[in-house]
């Protein structure tokens, strides 16, 4: 059996045995009646008349998360590439890349609330995420370029953006797509966080209504989705990230 | 001494320093060293392993910029002539970009120095290299030997005034190695462009060069310089001649007088 095929295996082994435990546990109330079987959740998640729910939901918190995701990776890549370009921004950059880390986002949620509107806080949450991890990843990426090229390029004579546009930057390319795969999770969570702030809908509405109202089975559905949709773009960025390396790296 | 009306590469009295942690004078690379080439020659400097060889190159390409004396290419300073890319260079590393293909390493050059790329010319290095099969190939693909032929290429592409070679082939094993100095020497043959060639092979330089300097270590000094009398077009019949396997041990017994110490 070849290594890919056995880790393929292993991994769908790893992925049955979980889900049977979640079901036994849930089965027999092992952990109580706040864990239900996993069969009672996907058959609330497939059950018609809930379905128009849990799409909603899901657009909502995938359309917030997206955006979020696209301008927090155009802010990461932009004020990186500037740093980078402009020497004397790079501590300040760097710093305020730091601060604005290390603000939790539940307490920049309100501000947003303020600044912005309820409906646009979710994405404005996400894209704070997203952009530290960009940022971080694009600046190490563009210092990653060898030597040997750096001293080629300064042979021939290129100037400091030629030397960005034809060297830095395609040999950042793959700590960017890294930095991308990352930041999906963590664009997700701050949508979810956002949206407890007053959103009309969305998979963080969900929870928390559900989790108000005591409906257990309807909470472990929108955990499920939200991990479920995490999972799937996060594999999805990984093959890219793959790409990137074979041709970029 | 091979006198030409114009010097292409004039070093004069040049010194090169480094800082080193923990020691407050540093390292002195080279102490006031001169050396000239003049225009179309092909000067091969030789020396043990940090004899401050390479530091010689990286102060012609601009590299590195002297803690005394004075460097001029064609009378101007190197940094002036990368700034027109004037300068071919070829590293040890190929330092060919990955992502690229072969013809768009080669062509590489002609977007740094933003003219359009002479598809006619990059064509004919590609040919006179030897890589026509694999222009779109790229880097990982092709072996040791085709890569460093492929970085040659790109240092001629733009027709500099000045070819600084650092230690090309010195990856590459010995039979390579031997094949890519005929190769050089016939694509050098054709078009004459000053160079300047670092190595630690006795029989590359005086196979390839028109003058060999020799050069001691710690601080680099020149300690003597041959020239090489060898009519050009060479044939590789010339390193199994008797004067060549004189001038061999000759060179050698000189390098290893200078490396005993070390």
């Amino acid at each position: 059996m070849s290594a890919a095929a056995r880790s393929v295996l292993l991994g769908g082994l790893g992925i049955g045995l979980f889900l049977a435990l979640w079901e036994t546990i849930g089965l027999f109330k092992l952990a109580g009646i706040s864990w239900p079987p996993l069969s009672a959740v996907l058959e609330m998640l497939t059950d018609g008349s809930r379905l128009p729910l849990f799409q909603r939901a899901l657009a909502a918190t995938l359309e917030e998360t997206a955006l979020g995701y696209l301008w927090g990776t155009g802010a990461g890549i932009a004020l990186a590439a500037l740093a980078h370009l402009v020497p004397l921004l790079r501590r300040g950059s760097d710093r305020l890349a730091a601060v604005l880390n290390s603000v939790p986002s539940i307490a920049l949620g309100p501000i947003f609330l303020v600044l912005l509107n309820r409906e646009s806080t979710p994405a404005a949450v996400s894209s704070i995420h997203v952009f530290f991890i960009v940022f971080v990843s694009v600046s190490s990426g563009l210092q990653r370029a060898t030597a040997a090229h750096r001293d080629l390029f300064a042979v021939l004579g290129a100037d400091r953006f030629k030397r960005f546009r034809r060297l830095e930057l395609p040999a950042a390319l793959p700590a960017l797509v890294s930095g991308l795969r990352l930041a999906w999770p963590a664009a997700l969570i701050g949508a979810i966080i956002g949206e407890w702030f007053g959103a009309p809908r969305g998979i963080g509405i969900l929870i928390i209504n559900a989790m108000q109202n005591f409906q257990i089975v309807l909470l472990w559905c929108a955990v499920l989705l939200a991990v479920a949709s995490s999972l799937l773009i996060y594999g999805l960025l990984t093959l890219l990230e793959r790409t990137a390396y074979a041709r970029f790296g | 001494m091979l006198m030409s009306v114009s010097e292409a590469i004039v070093v004069s009295k040049v010194s090169k320093r480094f800082a080193l942690a923990g020691s407050g004078e540093g390292v002195l690379a080279l102490s006031e060293l001169s050396l000239s080439i003049g225009a179309g020659e092909f000067v091969a400097i030789l020396g043990p392993s940090g004899c401050g060889k390479s530091t010689l190159l990286r102060l012609v390409a601009a590299l590195e910029q002297p803690t005394g004396g004075t460097v001029t290419v064609r009378g101007e300073p190197p940094g002036k002539v990368s700034a027109n890319h004037a300068l071919g260079v070829a590293f040890q590393d190929h330092a060919l970009l990955p992502w690229l293909s072969i013809h768009d390493n080669i062509a590489l050059p002609f977007k740094i120095a933003g003219r359009r790329a002479d598809e006619a010319a990059i064509a004919r290095l590609i040919e006179l290299v030897g890589l026509s099969r694999f222009t779109r190939a790229r880097p990982k693909q092709l072996s040791g030997g085709m890569r460093q032929r492929a970085s040659i290429a790109r240092a001629l592409v733009l027709e500099p005034e000045v070819l600084l070679l650092d230690e090309p082939f010195g990856a590459l094993d010995a039979v390579t190695r031997r094949q890519m100095n005929v190769e050089l020497q016939r694509i050098w043959s054709a078009r004459q462009i000053t160079t300047m060639l670092i190595t630690h092979s006795v029989d590359e330089a005086l196979f390839l060069a028109d003058r060999v300097v020799v050069m001691s270590g710690r601080p680099g000094r020149i300690l003597r310089e041959v020239d090489v009398p060898f009519e050009r077009p060479r044939d590789p019949a010339v390193t199994r001649s008797e004067r060549f396997h004189r001038m061999v041990d000759d060179l050698t017994a000189a390098l290893e007088t200078e490396e005993a110490p070390l």
